[in-house]
């Protein structure tokens, strides 16, 4: 039975159509649908779980199933459901919208799925496009529509300009190697490594990647974006959608990239103008989700020092990278999304006071931003310091070096975050925050795994390793 | 690999006996820190299952020949990896009943003595946080593990040195104690790092087997044993760190039976004794440690004779104890030392608890005023106290007799006969001042208590707040204490059997003196018993000590050697304005000057950073084509 080895997709996929006919069927109610999102999505997670010793290949050859791919699925399920945490009162979401935008979540996230197994260029391309379409959606979805329309209009802007690069290395690189197979390019790319039509196609192809993680220099939409969306979108954005990308970046480059100094350089290079420029810019933000988008960016340069470490070091580090990134974004943004005043963005300066109103949304908020910021014992350190080493196993200290102030840079805008929970004077007294127990539980849990894997990070080690070595 | 799932019912034991108290703080200070009753119980509950599990371990392995470890990878990375477990032999496990039991006893005498303050549950989760610490401590497998440990001990010491942190003086303390361990504590982390340059790895098994001679030469060993030695002078409170352990009495009673006398500070000796194979190998490092315990113990003990305040007595007489357990070992009495920090342990807490009770039944610590207010007539406390100064002294049957002869008996042996003369000096000295409070808190001055009786009316006596036999919570764990004070003694051929399995140790003679050590040792004893009884106990004594006499020996001890001063002095004036100065110079003009310089540029980075994300899209865009193409050029050159 082969369509078993499908069924996270399928899960998904028979999700989404639910919904689909939800909307054109019955009418809008809000606490119901809630229910069937947390369900079905609890039900994704379940059956991405069983799928996850799956291997083989499907739909002739065009789609991978090995560890890589299905423990990516069950984190892409896993943030999903998370993100359906946080949808019990969609404020900034017009009512009559609301099937529609689990539609396209659950949409979303099955052609994420579809992304990690790609192995073909065309079924990436259409697995990449298809979560960018809905995303593009989602974001205007907002009910103050002239952010949410700037929103995404930008980010579309940004999105098709980048699929348009990436279109044209796909024929770049076909051009050159006769080759839409990854397990082909792998064999044909070791003696094309000096033929510019492939190496270059190769790096536009990149491009569009770089687009949805959000590197120089396609990270232009992401402040704008992350400001305009629904909280939720944004937390959607900063933690499922960047995992997909890490891995199917992780997929290409392992099948491709022979030791290519060129491309090496050229990743660097990147690496550290992203981080740079998103640590820097960061600094002087006022509103929180656009402080975030530009933290984003910082985040998608250390992944790239992973990245670039090629080999299975370099792609185990890059894989906890993405696995802790997932947790701990997620973790800032359940703070945002519960704080947040109704029918604007939070400010960092409306966080003061928070650890008085509720004392454990301030200890997660704490927790989590230490983490971005890289600070033991947490799994943000934890996942640095991979990174860093590997790296530093290719010989290239002088990024670290430069990674490394950049952590120093981006502590002052970290801190100044937990400065604003912990030790502002609120200008008025707020109401203390009321959490759901099931939240409160959620809140704990994301807490005690971020301390508890940056304690003992050996497993997880281990799995990333187990992933990195089935890509190669 | 499920890392932390027991092996086997050894294993699970220790597991237990070393997280529950972890479970239990955890417990307090998350969820149960407003229930005070249920923080108490869970943290009592706790350490009474680490007391069973640690028992049933002993008993279990009584007969163990090897040492048994267990361990799992903490962090394994390509090249660097490093182990966390247990280790389980003798002397640990030794140690760790003891830990455990005192631990035990302290927190349900501490029922009754914290009763009411404030911060009862904070006090609890703080307690358990100790017994986590210490207990990980004592079954480390490797010194790194110990010495995340030993900082935590340090740490835990700290919070509970301050635990009445409204008080000045405790503050200060906690900080003083904080501050000069952590000086000794970079001493051990120095010989760590340099035991790990040439041995490549920390486990205690391979530096005390007889091949690790061969992994560093002669003259590093004697460098690393010191500089491991100078965080056990820290932690221990030895020559010359050792000021700090009589201002740790500002914390809670208890909490000086507990850590500052018979666990805590025992906790450098038992790193002496854990590592007693890798320190023979350097017969120099030995000697000066010889020395330094001998300074040691005869510093504290003649503070001790001028002392007031009770507590502080005790904890001079803690430093004195310690010194000698460590001249004990030093001279190759391994069996010996470990022998007296076991009774120490014990009857010191006795002396701790005990004191507690008069102190939480007459609201002083100064001995004269406690004499006044007539702690006599507190029965039950002043008999065990009597009971655990006699040990102190070494006054047969007690167990500090048995121990304190096998220390002497180890030192008759060395060629030297000085060390020897000092240890019955040692031993006359203690007993002198151990009797000294017990007859100044027998026998107040005839006139003192006439007035007392006619003054008992009157609200400005010191009267006491509870009656007479106060809660039974604080006297059960004294009465325990003394029953093991009374008997600990005579367990001492089983307990040399346990510890020392081959016969390696075994002493053939006394030395010199033969079968007449005991005697004479006796006889000091006596002696010292003798002469506070002249001059603190006989009808009409002036209760003027023969130190107190001098009025520069009085001043000197009591201003304990001048050391504080010297300290405050070497700090002052070299560490301040010497060193100080200059970095301060530097840190203002040069360091600040640029980072002021750095932190207005980076932020006028971001300004314009910021600016230019607020462009037309189609700019943007351009921008990120020209940049891609550019990179695409870039293959070309």
């Amino acid at each position: 039975m082969k369509w078993m080895l499908f069924g996270p997709e399928t899960g998904i996929f028979l999700a989404a159509f639910f919904f689909l006919i939800l909307s054109m069927w019955r009418k809008p109610n809000p606490a119901r649908d809630h229910m069937y999102a947390l369900v079905l999505s609890a039900l994704g997670v379940a059956v991405s779980l069983a799928c996850v010793g799956a291997e083989g290949f499907l739909f002739s050859g065009t789609y991978r199933l090995d560890l890589f791919s299905q423990v990516f699925k069950v984190a892409l399920a896993s943030g999903l459901f998370l993100i359906v945490c946080l949808c019990a009162s969609l404020e900034e979401i017009k009512k009559r919208y609301r099937q529609e935008f689990y539609f396209f979540l659950f949409v979303c996230t099955l052609a994420m799925m579809l992304l990690v197994s790609a192995q073909h260029l065309l079924t990436i391309l259409l697995a990449l496009e298809l979560s960018s379409y809905s995303l593009y959606l989602l974001v205007t979805l907002r009910r103050n529509e002239d952010m949410g329309l700037e929103a995404g209009i930008k980010y579309f802007l940004t999105g098709i300009f980048a699929s348009s690069i990436m279109i044209f290395g796909m024929a770049l690189l076909y051009g050159a190697t006769q080759a839409v197979y990854l397990q082909d390019l792998a064999q044909v790319m070791p003696e094309l490594m000096n033929s510019p039509a492939a190496v270059i196609g190769m790096l536009l192809i990149f491009g569009g990647f770089f687009f949805k993680l959000a590197v120089y220099p396609f990270h232009i939409w992401v402040a704008d974006t992350y400001q305009g969306a629904p909280d939720q979108v944004t937390a959607y954005i900063a933690t499922a959608s960047k995992v997909a990308v890490i891995a199917i970046v992780l997929r290409v480059i392992s099948a491709v990239d022979q030791n290519s100094a060129y491309l090496v350089h050229v990743l660097a290079v990147l690496s550290i103008t992203s981080m740079t420029l998103g640590n820097l810019a960061a600094i002087t933000q006022k509103d929180m989700k656009r402080l975030l988008g530009y933290s984003t960016i910082a985040h998608s340069g250390y992944v790239l020092i992973g990245i670039l470490s090629v080999g299975t070091a370099g792609y185990a580090s890059a894989v906890f990278y993405a696995l802790a990134l997932l947790v701990m974004k997620f973790t800032v943004f359940l703070v945002v999304v519960v704080v947040s005043p109704r029918g604007r963005n939070l400010e960092i300066e409306e966080l003061a006071g928070l650890h008085r109103r509720s004392p454990l949304l301030a200890l997660a908020l704490m927790v989590s931003v230490f983490s971005l910021a890289g600070i033991p014992p947490t799994v943000g350190f934890a996942g640095k310091f991979f990174v860093f080493m590997a790296a530093m196993d290719k010989g290239l200290f002088v990024l670290v070096l430069i990674a490394m102030v950049n952590v120093v840079v981006s502590l002052y805008y970290y801190l100044l975050v937990i400065k604003a929970a912990y030790l502002n004077v609120p200008r008025e007294t707020l109401p203390p925050v009321h959490l759901s127990h099931p939240m409160r539980c959620l809140t704990g849990s994301l807490i005690a795994t971020m301390v508890v894997v940056g304690f003992y990070p050996t497993p997880l080690i281990q799995l990333s390793e187990a992933m990195a070595r089935s890509l190669m | 690999m499920i890392p932390f799932w027991a092996q086997d019912a050894t294993h699970a034991m220790a597991l237990l006996s070393t997280l529950m108290p972890l479970v239990a703080f955890l417990a307090i200070m998350l969820g149960t820190r407003s229930k005070e009753k249920l923080s108490a119980g869970l943290s009592i509950g706790a350490v009474a299952v680490s007391f069973g599990c640690s028992f049933l371990l002993l008993f279990r392995l009584w007969n163990l020949r090897e040492p048994l470890e267990y361990s799992t990878r903490w962090v394994a990375l390509n090249t660097v990896e490093i182990p966390f477990g247990f280790l389980l032999d003798p002397v640990s496990l030794l140690m760790l009943c003891i830990v455990t039991l005192i631990c035990l006893l302290v927190q349900v005498y501490s029922l009754g003595y914290m009763a009411g303050d404030p911060g009862f549950s904070r006090y609890y989760a703080f307690m358990s946080l100790f017994a986590w610490a210490m207990t990980s401590l004592v079954l480390s497998p490797t010194l790194l593990q110990l010495f995340i440990f030993w900082e935590l001990v340090g740490l835990s010491s700290y919070l509970l040195i301050g635990f009445w942190y409204e008080k000045f003086s405790a503050t200060q303390a906690g900080k003083k104690a904080f501050v000069m361990t952590r000086a000794g504590d970079v001493s051990f982390l120095l010989g760590l790092i340099l035991v790990l340059v040439y041995a490549g790895n920390l486990s205690i098994v391979e530096m005390n087997s007889p091949g690790f001679a061969g992994l560093m030469p002669s003259t590093m060993v004697t460098f690393a044993a010191l500089l491991i030695f100078g965080g056990i002078v820290g932690k221990s409170a030895q020559f010359p760190l050792l000021t700090w352990l009589p201002d740790a009495m500002e914390g809670p009673t208890p909490v000086s039976a507990l850590l500052h006398s018979a666990t805590m500070v025992a906790a450098g000796v038992y790193l002496f004794a854990r590592l007693f194979p890798f320190f023979t190998l350097s017969p120099a490092a030995m000697g000066i440690i010889l020395f330094i315990g001998t300074v040691s113990m005869l510093l504290a003990a003649t503070m001790a004779m001028v002392a007031r305040d009770i507590k502080q007595v005790w904890a001079y007489s803690t430093i004195s104890q310690l010194g000698f357990m460590i001249m004990g070992l030093a001279a190759g009495g391994y069996f010996a030392g470990v022998f007296h920090l076991t009774t120490h342990a014990g009857f010191k807490a006795l002396l701790f608890l005990c004191s507690g009770v008069l102190i939480h039944t007459f609201h002083t610590n100064d001995l004269f005023e406690l004499a006044k207010g007539g702690v006599r007539r507190l029965k039950i406390p002043m008999v065990a106290l009597a009971v655990a100064a006699g040990a102190l002294a070494g006054l047969p049957p007690f167990s500090g007799f048995f121990s304190k002869e096998a220390i002497l008996a180890v030192l008759a042996l060395s060629s030297n006969p000085i060390w020897l003369g000092a240890g019955f000096l040692g031993a006359f000295l203690t007993a002198y001042y151990a009797f000294r409070v017990i007859f100044i808190l027998l026998f107040p001055p005839q006139t003192a208590t006439e007035s007392s009786d006619q003054l008992s009316g009157l609200p400005s006596a010191p009267k006491p707040s509870h009656h007479e036999g106060s809660s039974m919570t604080l006297i059960w764990p004294l009465i325990i204490l003394a029953s093991f004070t009374l008997l600990l003694g005579f367990l001492q051929g089983p307990l040399e059997n346990f510890l020392v399995k081959e016969d390696k140790h075994v002493l053939l003679s006394h030395g010199v003196l033969g079968a007449w050590l005991p005697f004479i040792a006796l006889f000091f004893a006596l002696a010292g018993a003798g002469l506070a009884w002249v001059e603190f106990g006989r009808q009409g004594a002036r209760q003027v000590g023969f130190a107190e006499r001098v009025p520069f020996f009085r001043d000197l001890f009591s201003q304990r050697w001048y050391l504080d001063h010297f300290y405050r002095f070497f700090v002052d004036r070299v560490v301040d304005r010497g060193f100080s100065r200059l970095f301060a110079q530097n840190d203002n003009r040069v360091i600040d000057g640029s980072i002021d310089a750095m932190s207005r540029g980076t932020l006028e980075t971001s300004r314009f950073l910021a600016f230019l994300q607020s462009g037309m899209i189609q700019y943007r865009l351009l921008a990120s084509f020209a940049v891609m193409v550019l990179l695409s050029l870039y293959f070309f050159f």
